[in-house]
């Protein structure tokens, strides 16, 4: 007998029928206290008036009304629209296919310059936040400080701008697209390098180009990765503001939904900070997340991708 | 309900109570004779006084009770630094439900309504005449500015500092314009009565490009950022804030769309540069305190950053006396006063629930002690602020500056934010609209009635239309 299957039967063999409870019990503490709790808290907030002017003390509950004025607000649909939106281009032109045409570039060039290539492509997602976008604010400012002005505008002879605001949406897709390229370029340039060297070979051998090979041969060895990257990064775009925060906080029709939800709940000029509001539409949030996560693992059918171990059992 | 909440909130907390160690500070016997005050405030470098003008004051405070024969000493312990107002707020409301909170809080004067409201601090008086009899140095206070600290009738704040928002003009370029020196020494007093208004300023501003006088955007620059200064505008016009009366906020439609075409307008006539809402601070302060644009509103305190910072190297306040001007923010309709917008900070005493410690007569006899012309002055004059006290318009160390002595006028008219819980949800709706006015995305009258129809969703019955 394979002593490895030995040994897994003599540390499963003798143990009690619960076993497996206390195996999971440090994995569910966390996952109780710092992702059930949060959500069910959210939840009941989003049922009350609860804002600074009540205090923890003085608050009363609501029941449906915050969701109801959410769904009369004049901005809700714009919120919504623009976040789709946002979601949308930063995820198919950068978080997918920006990252899917570097980790393709580097995987047929020279091992070392590849690396140094992708090494440069997490740069922005290793800056500090705040340092990052005041580069781009740099970068956009206007005229005569801005580098976008002054070194390519000024001497084109063209009319020089202050170019946040005149293209804002360009911006905030540029700015989270250049960090979240980097996510998928890790994991797919790490995918392309796993697929055994003598596939590859022999399809240029058979006499397939490098297009041919990418299409027929690549792509499909990324299913996996290619769903995964697309599941968690429209999550995460989802609920990501800090870069628009700092950015352009909401302005020129900038406010995504988590953005939205954050200056109401946490951040306003002046005083009332509308807690049980903020966090309504931060339910919201919540809730589309839980569904098209759902929707991706059906539809993707993400188990008959996981392939089963390949080790006897028994 | 409350009740699964609370058990809720404390299953969140308790693990964060078991990981944070032996931190925990076990509530000391501490006696009678120690009082601990602890006083918060934010504020540019220049306005540490805020916080360090209690050092002297503690111990006035306790060399009098030591002389009556009180028995217990005063301890303070400041907190300051240069957060958004927004993120004070945050953590203060955070403090305060955990029983934590500062005993004495500064804040903008507005922020007494939601304080109040959470009962996390209280009321100094009953009215007006009452606080003045309290202390000869609240006696001292200008009058006018516990305005700015009353809501339902009480006193919740002793006013902090003070400063106007004033118009700022260049003199050479003024003068190269072809305005003589009485013409521009005229200005300020023209726009206090209403005869050189916000058109007068565009015209002016105007011809100043296409003389090439200032280059193009450069005749007019509004503030680049969020802030109550732009209310300026909507005030010129005729609107107001509140109806004391009815305790309700009042938006104006007519001196909304008046407001909001004036935003759209500096931009169409080549004033003030496309998309300029955003422009960086500090590119904004290098422009305006070099002289580079005709005219700017900013803030009185900026008149110290100006000075310290940016001309530093060019004789600081020598060359702004000789290179620029000031005056109150033009008025929309002629004949009507020019004003400006202050905007107090004051200081909050809390209770004793969200401090948890006692001694609130402590806490507002140190607020006394902290209001001397000496101790104002020190705050005034380093941050450039307006003082606030009657007795400093008399006091050498004050009046020998001469910015503030020539805008201290300027409080014979202004105004202030109202003191309204939900006024932070009016500003939103009213900044949002006009930028899409300036920056074209909107028409004036179409962002009039994206806003008021967006403040009636927000506010409700809270609102009144006129």
């Amino acid at each position: 007998m394979n002593p490895d299957i030995e040994m897994t039967e003599k540390t499963t063999g003798g143990g009690g029928k619960y076993d497996w409870f206390w195996f999971l019990l440090p994995a569910l503490i966390l996952v109780v206290i710092f992702f059930f709790l949060p959500i069910i808290i959210t939840f009941f907030i989003s049922g009350t008036n609860m804002s600074t002017a009540t205090g923890f003390q003085n608050w009363k509950w609501i029941g449906l009304k915050n969701y109801q004025r959410i769904s009369s607000h004049p901005e809700t649909l714009e919120h919504l629209w623009l976040t789709v939106k946002y979601v949308a281009f930063t995820l198919v032109f950068f978080n997918l296919g920006m990252s899917l045409v570097i980790a393709l570039l580097t995987t047929h060039i020279s091992r070392g310059v590849g690396f140094l290539f992708r090494a440069v492509w997490l740069l922005p997602r290793i800056t500090p936040v705040v340092v990052y976008v005041m580069m781009w604010r740099f970068i956009a400012a206007d005229a005569p400080y801005g580098i976008l002005n002054q070194i390519i505008i000024k001497p084109l002879g063209l009319k020089t701008a202050n170019w946040l605001p005149m293209a804002p949406f360009l911006f905030i897709v540029l700015v989270n697209g250049f960090i979240g390229a980097s996510f998928g370029m890790i994991l797919f340039s790490s995918a392309i390098e796993s697929i055994p060297k003598d596939l590859m070979m022999a399809s240029l051998v058979d006499g397939s180009s490098y297009l041919q090979r990418i299409r027929y041969l690549i792509i499909p060895h990324l299913r996996w990765p290619l769903l995964f990257v697309t599941t968690f990064q429209t999550l995460s775009l989802m609920t990501s503001f800090e870069q628009i925060l700092v950015l352009t906080d909401g302005a020129y029709n900038t406010e995504v939904w988590a953005l939205w939800a954050y200056h109401k709940a946490l951040s306003t000029y002046s005083g009332n900070l509308q807690w049980g509001f903020g966090t309504a539409l931060a339910a919201i949030l919540v809730t589309i997340g839980i569904v098209m996560a759902v929707i991706y693992m059906r539809y993707f059918k993400f188990e008959e991708l996981v392939q089963e171990p390949k080790i006897e059992t028994q | 309900m409350k009740r699964i909440f609370l058990l809720l909130l404390a299953l969140m907390v308790f693990p964060a109570l078991i990981f944070a160690g032996g931190k925990q500070e076990v509530a000391k016997e501490e006696g009678p004779k120690e009082v601990k005050i602890v006083i918060r405030a934010k504020g540019n470098p220049t306005e540490h006084w805020k916080v360090d003008a209690f050092d002297e004051a503690v111990k006035l405070l306790n060399e009098e009770l030591q002389a009556e024969g009180d028995n217990r000493t005063v301890v303070i312990e400041k907190i300051f630094d240069d957060a958004s107002w927004a993120d004070v707020v945050r953590s203060f409301a955070m403090s305060a439900d955990a029983g934590e909170a500062p005993d004495i809080i500064l804040g903008g004067h507005e922020h007494i309504a939601v304080y109040s409201t959470a009962g996390y601090i209280i009321p100094l008086a009953d009215s007006v005449s009452e606080i003045k009899k309290m202390y000869p140095e609240f006696d001292d206070v200008i009058d006018n500015l516990w305005a700015s600290c009353m809501l339902h009738g009480k006193v919740w704040g002793v006013p902090q500092d003070i400063e106007a928002r004033p118009l700022y003009y260049s003199i050479p370029k003024l003068k190269a314009l072809g305005w003589s020196n009485a013409k521009i020494k005229a200005l300020p007093e023209r726009i206090k009565k209403g005869e050189f208004t916000l058109d007068d300023m565009i015209a002016t501003a105007k011809e100043a490009v296409a003389k090439g006088v200032v280059e193009p955007g450069h005749g007019y620059w509004h503030r680049p950022k969020r802030g109550p200064d732009f209310y300026q505008y909507y005030f010129s016009y005729g609107g107001y804030f509140y109806d004391p009366d009815e305790n309700k906020l009042v938006i104006v439609e007519d001196a909304l769309e008046k407001w909001y075409a004036f935003q759209r307008k500096i931009v169409d006539e080549g004033i003030t540069p496309e998309n300029f809402i955003g422009t960086d601070w500090r590119i904004w302060h290098d422009t305006v305190s070099h002289g580079k644009a005709l005219f700017w509103n900013g803030g009185s305190w900026q008149w110290g950053e100006w000075a310290g910072i940016y001309l530093k190297d060019q004789g600081g306040q020598e060359y702004l006396f000789e290179n620029v001007g000031y005056a109150l923010q033009p008025s929309g309709v002629r004949g009507k006063s020019g004003g400006t917008l202050s905007h107090p900070t004051v200081y909050m005493v809390t209770t004793e629930k969200a401090s948890g410690r006692k001694g609130r007569d402590l806490a507002v006899r140190l607020l006394a002690k902290v209001t001397t012309k000496e101790l104002n002055t020190k705050h005034a004059v380093e941050s450039t602020h307006i003082g606030i006290l009657k007795s400093q318009a008399n006091y050498p160390p004050y009046n020998k500056d001469r910015f503030l002595s020539d805008v201290i006028y300027m409080l014979d008219y202004n105004y202030f934010l109202p003191n309204h819980v939900m006024f932070s949800t009016w500003e939103d709706a009213v900044w949002e609209g006009m930028q899409a006015a300036e920056i074209g995305q909107r028409s004036p009258q179409d962002s009039t009635a994206a806003t008021i129809k967006l403040l009636q969703a927000e506010l409700g019955d809270a609102l009144i239309v006129k």
